[in-house]
């Protein structure tokens, strides 16, 4: 899972019938030296700090907005995510491998 | 899996329900030589691992199987679990 934050939506109108009615965020992971300064490891020699901009498509089950902070899921725990609703036993069967898993109310950075 | 140091947690009350119950911590990613590389993880920890320790993180399936062993498994909303914490790497 990674921590990032909503920057954009996305949206199609050609999509396997499977993935209809999913909503579809852009993310922007949040790296290391994004954080506030003290949060980095004393002893790790220093953090990169320049921006990325590799951005996640990722579905959201969670009514997510632009701005809001996020924590993303990858692969099978994704398409969990998304099936919470299916049926005791039903498969996840989305064609979804990043899900948008909960919506950040705070996070705690030791000093 | 990577290697990585606690920095810090994070909270959140709106989320799947599969993460419910989860302590999920703040892992900064680090290189062979020790450095930091940038890369932060939200991990699920089981191992009660504490700010500033060094640990492993394992991803998928191995992550699972951190949460809970066996092939029965799959209900788990888990893609990265603190594995071990580590006491010392050369």
């Amino acid at each position: 899972m990674f921590l990032g934050r909503v920057a954009g939506t996305v949206w199609s109108t050609v999509k396997w019938p499977q993935a209809q009615g999913l909503k579809l965020l852009l993310v922007r992971p949040y790296r290391l030296g994004d954080l506030p300064p003290g949060a980095v490891p004393a002893d790790g020699g220093g953090a990169p700090s320049e921006p990325t901009d590799d951005l996640v498509v990722c579905a959201d089950a969670l009514d997510a907005g632009v701005g809001d902070d996020v924590i993303v899921a990858f692969g099978h725990a994704a398409r969990v995510a998304l099936s919470e609703k299916l049926p005791p036993g039903g498969k996840p069967m989305v064609p979804i491998d990043a899900a948008v898993v909960a919506v950040v109310d705070q996070v705690e950075i030791a000093r | 899996m990577i290697r990585g140091t606690v920095i810090g947690q994070v909270w959140a009350t709106r989320k799947a329900q599969g993460l419910e119950g989860h302590r999920l911590l703040l892992v900064a990613a680090r290189d062979a030589e020790g450095r930091a590389t940038g890369r932060l993880v939200v991990a699920s920890d089981t191992l009660d691992a504490r700010a500033g320790e060094d640990v492993t993180v394992a991803f998928g399936s191995g992550a699972r199987n951190v949460l809970r062993p066996g092939p029965d498994n799959r209900d788990l909303l888990c893609d990265a679990a603190i594995a071990t914490i580590v006491e010392g790497a050369e």
